[in-house]
């Protein structure tokens, strides 16, 4: 029974990365066709992306809205995850559910209210529209990883602080915010990440100026090759860094706790 | 002198307000508009602002949008069962046999999702092409003459890929139910004689099942928003409610009836969920999550 349970864990790992394996092998072939068998290896189609003007403005893009969009979302979901775990209001619940509606409507509908909205107000798209949109697709993510690390956060020393004398914003500035900074960068890069794989309502408010994944979208329908499949492996590799980075501060963060 | 609980109230205020208000502005106002737009109608190309039900009665009288709204129910509910049968084995070896690794075991399970939509799905592509590995395997070991072209751009291929594309989220619910889980009803079980299999039965399943609940809520909503998979992967399957609101939204200019298709399925979904979760809610782990520290 144990030894079953063991390699079904594996087989399941397997399927879990067995598409980002394929796309990692086609990246390396030396052959413009995505079919076997392989042909030799070879790294041109890295070389290919690093040159392309077109993908790297994409690049550019990607990041004048991911990093914004991480810190907004750190930050709201910061204050609502304390919100959330250090008091006991009667508004909590509406609070949360406020927070996590985001997660639920489905994000097309998501992305065509931002459509008529904008339509409305008369406001043209541009990156800064996608910063938005983006912004509430994550915060839901951002607000549960921060109140996932404070719900395991003894709250002694928060309580001994006030007890002592403390007011409110020396207790979050010596206090809280020392105990949650690691879960706040976790949150943080988990939100990059998250901001640069968006596709739908980046997509939806988007203008002239397109983050990377759109562009990588209509390649991906109109002329798949393995430059693209080069330039999602290095996406892939930056977006393990990232995490594990992240992951490894959470743990920082949580040695922390009682 | 403020009371410690007015001061208490000030600062959640501080807290909340913010997200309050962007949530408000960027995700209430925009649906409430589309709502109002579902009461108006379109002429060539403008909308006009005569409010009427006319759309609704659209979406309610047609067969293919009621059929569209079933079948991304139907999709909901069976990608949701097949994540939690394959995701409740995984999550019980990484809650119960692991120490050491946990956080690495679920980072690695996690670290796909991070890869965005599009990279998995073109992956998949390759996996499940005529030319892909696995019509290649086929072919080599002699099981097939022909690639097998239903692979992909099927309904099955669809569910397949968004079974995938939606496991982790599985994992983590039950994994969190079986964390929270008391270990000492573990021991009493065996104390009183009940073997492994009694245990898991009677004790441990009933105890994490609102947790399956969670999992199973949040894959039933994001299946129903998946726009690309069954669109890049599903072929002529691939029409949903989803797409038919995008297209609406598109070419077919017609917003109107749009929003009455987006409110009509979120008028289901939130019927669906808040059942289901007032469910989850009024159970031990709700009631252990809603506990403040």
């Amino acid at each position: 029974m144990e030894r079953l349970l063991r390699s079904y864990v594996w087989a399941l790992y397997g399927f879990v990365y067995l598409p980002v394996a394929v796309v990692v092998l086609f990246s390396l072939n030396d052959s413009d066709l995505i079919a076997f068998p392989l042909k030799g290896f070879t790294l041109r189609w890295y070389d290919d992306v690093l040159g392309d003007a077109r993908l790297l403005g994409g690049l550019f893009n990607t990041f004048a809205v991911a990093i914004p969009v991480a810190l907004v979302t750190t930050v709201l979901g910061g204050a609502s995850a304390l919100a959330l775990t250090r008091h006991k209001s009667s508004f909590r619940l509406v609070l949360g559910l406020l927070v996590i509606l985001p997660f639920f409507v489905p994000r097309m509908i998501l992305a065509v209210s931002q459509v008529a909205f904008m339509h409305q107000l008369a406001i043209t798209k541009s990156l800064l529209t996608v910063c938005i949109g983006q912004s509430l697709v994550i915060l839901p993510f951002t607000t549960i990883i921060i109140a996932s690390v404070l719900y395991r956060l003894d709250p002694a020393l928060e309580e001994a602080a006030s007890d002592l004398g403390a007011s409110a914003w020396q207790r979050f500035r010596h206090v809280q915010l020392p105990l949650m900074k690691f879960g706040l960068m976790a949150a943080c890069f988990i939100a990059f990440v998250l901001s640069s794989a968006e596709y739908t309502v980046s997509f939806f408010t988007s203008g002239r100026a397109q983050p990377l994944s759109i562009l990588v979208a209509s390649d991906f329908r109109f002329h798949l090759s393995p430059t693209l499949y080069a330039l999602a492996s290095l996406i892939v590799l930056f977006n393990i860094i990232v995490v594990v980075v992240s992951e490894l501060l959470r743990r920082r963060g949580e040695g922390a706790r009682k | 002198m403020a009371s410690l609980e007015d001061t208490r109230r000030k600062e959640f205020a501080v807290l909340a307000t913010p997200a309050v208000l962007f949530v408000g502005a960027f995700c209430i106002a925009p649906l409430a508009l589309l709502f109002l737009y579902s009461f108006y109608r379109v002429d060539f190309v403008a909308m006009v602002p005569d409010l009427n039900l006319r759309n609704y009665a659209t979406v309610v009288t047609s067969e293919t949008y009621r059929t569209l709204i079933g079948k991304a129910m139907l999709h909901g509910a069976l990608v949701a069962g097949f994540t939690a049968v394959l995701a409740y084995p995984l999550a019980f070896f990484i809650a119960m046999r692991v120490k050491v690794y946990k956080a690495a075991l679920l980072t690695a399970l996690l670290i796909p999702l991070y890869t965005g939509d599009l990279v998995r799905i073109f992956a998949w592509r390759v996996v499940l092409g005529a030319e892909g590995i696995l019509n290649t395997f086929l072919l080599w070991i002699g099981a097939t003459e022909q690639p097998i072209m239903a692979l992909l751009f099927s309904t099955g291929a669809s569910l397949l890929v968004l079974t995938y594309n939606y496991l982790p989220f599985m994992v983590l619910a039950i994994w969190i139910a079986l964390e929270l889980l008391d270990r000492s009803l573990l021991e009493a079980a065996a104390d009183l004689g009940a073997g492994r299999f009694r245990t898991f039965r009677h004790v441990v399943l009933p105890l994490t099942l609102p947790g399956v609940l969670v999992g199973a809520l949040m894959v039933f909503a994001l299946v129903i928003g998946d726009y690309l998979t069954p669109q890049l992967i599903g072929g002529s399957s691939g029409v949903t409610v989803i797409s038919a609101i995008h297209d609406l939204f598109g070419a077919a200019f017609d917003w109107p009836l749009g929003g009455a298709i987006a409110w009509v399925l979120m008028a289901v979904l939130v019927t669906l969920i808040a059942a289901l979760a007032t469910l989850a809610l009024r159970s031990r782990l709700g009631r252990a999550l809603l506990r403040t520290r």
